[in-house]
């Protein structure tokens, strides 16, 4: 078989394509339903030229409003601070450049390397830019040393200008001159100052001793003044480091309220996190918050800081505290039980004067909730953790003698009180 | 006493049925449980109690319900129906201990029900609660606890009902 023949196949067939306009290479629809009609936009679009938004006087007066010419008076200013030289380099710049072109040409950038932010580059932003290098001054060719005698007069002069013009020494005794002056000058900043900051240098006074880059100012430009500490004024001043603002407005309470409700951390436990890279230490806190009149609250967090564990802890015992129900404001209704895993917490009423028969975490607890007359019973597990949940819940799931009225539809006495004639308390 | 292990099956019963939020139950007819169920609807613990057939009486016609006179050919198919009580989605009745068991019978005098009344420990029982109820089988009947004291007289003690 001769290779020719495919290769003039190829050929004529590339030839008879070419001269032919191109068919569309599978006419045979994939499909069985119609196709769908050419989508339109919904509305019309309209053209900037239609809208006359790119005609010449548009652009003129866009180029004129932007990119105004220099005026007499900062012509002077520029004057005053570039040499002739400069200056004519900057009119014929000025005179090359079209305004037409900037405003046509000009647009804010897209392409990957753009800023992350708008900015012409004619300011100095403090957080985004880097602090400009102050222009470092040639030495001076003549600058020398100072010898024993410069650095004599060199620090008589220091001394000279430390010396208030305002006041009148004449006149005075030794003791009051020593007295003001040590009242209007801070000696150890002064000397300090001279030590670290003045120059060694004869004849260039610019050249400062010290290596360290000036501190930042009080007063940062661009800053000073957008942040403001969030001190609220009705704080009376309690709260500078801002601790207690989300609890005071979770909770309502004022922070002189929240720093009078007493808590204490009752459960600590080091737990530890076993990851690849080793043991990651962190403390668990379990915190109670009472008033000591009838509220009650309980808190846990956990933290690898201490500190932050016992901070959040108390602070969200605060947050939950709420009433737990007390019988004559002393002692609670009747006997309730709860059981948090192994541990089960048997709490009983008793009479007045009975005091808090209770473990020393259900002591504590019951002091915080207000409770004066109890007492308390860990027949099975006494988990610390468990215990205190315990307890709270036990508190929480007393029975409400209203309830219990309305459910049996009879009149509940509390005998007690009639007895009395009401002088319970 | 055949009637003790009629009995608590009625506390069991009736404890189940109250966990399972019915509102209306029936338990096979017996002279001890139509006595006990009387009492807890005197305390209020129950909403009624009726005797009927296998079918419950239409809850709307209660006040008028007759239930079909006892003979002896339908005495062994008759029920007891009776409704619990719930307030607040919590059971009026939350649990129910029978004290007496057909294994061990427990009594006690006036003295001891006084006592247990008021909320004292005594003759190996524990002392009334908040709100719970103590049900005695007395010589004047099957009586709550106070209405027992109030009648002085002392019995069997049959189950302790708790809120």
């Amino acid at each position: 078989m001769s290779v020719v023949r495919p290769a003039r196949c190829l050929l004529t067939r590339r030839l008879v394509t070419a001269s032919q306009p191109a068919a569309p290479r599978c006419s045979a629809p994939f499909h069985s339903s119609s196709p769908l009609a050419k989508r339109r936009p919904r509305f019309k679009n309209i053209r900037a030229v239609e809208m006359g938004l790119i005609s010449p006087e548009k652009v003129e007066e866009f180029s004129k409003e932007n990119f105004p010419a220099y005026n007499p008076e900062e012509m002077e200013i520029l004057r005053h601070t570039f040499t002739p030289e400069q200056m004519a380099a900057l009119e014929a710049g000025e005179a090359a450049v079209d305004l037409k072109d900037i405003t046509l040409q000009g647009r804010i950038r897209r392409d990957p390397y753009q800023l992350n932010h708008l900015d012409d580059f004619s300011n100095i932003h403090p957080i985004v830019d880097k602090r400009p290098r102050e222009i470092e001054q040639p030495l001076h060719p003549e600058s020398k040393f100072m010898n024993e005698t410069e650095h004599v007069e060199h620090l008589e002069n220091y001394l000279q200008s430390m010396i208030p013009r305002d006041v009148n020494f004449d006149n005075m005794t030794a003791q009051e001159a020593e007295q003001i002056l040590n009242t209007r000058i801070d000696f150890n900043m002064k000397s300090a100052e001279y030590f670290e900051e003045a120059s060694t240098l004869l004849g260039h006074p610019s050249v400062k001793s010290n290596a360290m880059a000036p501190a930042l100012g009080k007063k940062i430009e661009g800053i000073a003044g957008m942040y403001k500490p969030p001190i609220d004024p009705a704080d009376e001043g309690l709260d500078d480091e801002g601790i207690y603002q989300n609890l005071k407005k979770k909770t309502g309470l004022t922070v002189r309220q929240i720093l009078d409700v007493r808590s204490k951390i009752l459960v600590t436990r080091l737990v530890h996190n076993q990851t690849r890279l080793g043991k990651v230490r962190s403390v668990w806190i379990q915190a109670i918050a009472g008033n000591g009149d009838g509220r009650l609250g309980v808190g846990e967090a956990k933290s690898t800081e201490a500190q932050v564990a016992v901070l959040k802890a108390k602070l969200l015992a605060i947050q939950n505290l709420q009433p737990v129900r007390r019988y004559e404001e002393r002692t609670i209704y009747g006997t309730v039980e709860a059981k948090v895993g192994a541990t089960i917490v048997k709490i009983e009423s008793r009479p007045p004067g009975f005091g808090l028969r209770a473990s020393h975490r259900l002591f504590e607890i019951f002091r915080a909730a207000g409770i004066h007359d109890i007492a308390a019973k860990m027949p099975r597990g006494r988990n610390p953790m468990n215990s205190v949940k315990a307890c709270v819940e036990a508190l929480r799931n007393q029975k409400d003698p209203n309830e219990i009225a309305i459910g049996r539809g009879r009149k509940l006495v509390d005998l007690r009180n009639v007895y009395y004639g009401g002088n319970v308390m | 006493m055949g009637g003790v292990k009629n009995f608590v099956n009625l506390c069991s019963h009736i404890q189940n049925a109250s966990k399972a939020r019915l509102g209306l139950t029936s338990i096979a007819h017996s002279k001890h449980r139509l006595a006990v169920l009387l009492a807890m609807q005197r305390a209020g613990l129950i909403s009624f109690v009726t005797r009927g057939g296998s079918t419950p009486p239409d809850p709307a016609k209660l006040a008028t319900y007759e239930p079909p006179p006892l003979t002896t050919a339908n005495i062994a198919k008759q029920r007891l129906w009776f409704g619990l009580k719930y307030v607040n989605d919590a059971p009026v009745i939350g649990s129910i201990t029978n004290i007496t068991t057909s294994k061990k019978i427990w009594t006690a005098n006036l003295k001891q029900l006084e006592k247990l009344t008021r909320g004292f420990d005594c003759n190996y029982q524990k002392g009334l609660d908040l709100g719970e109820c103590l049900f005695v089988f007395t010589s004047r009947g099957t009586l709550e606890s106070r209405e027992a004291i109030e009648k002085k007289v002392g019995g069997m003690l049959l189950c302790r009902v708790s809120p």
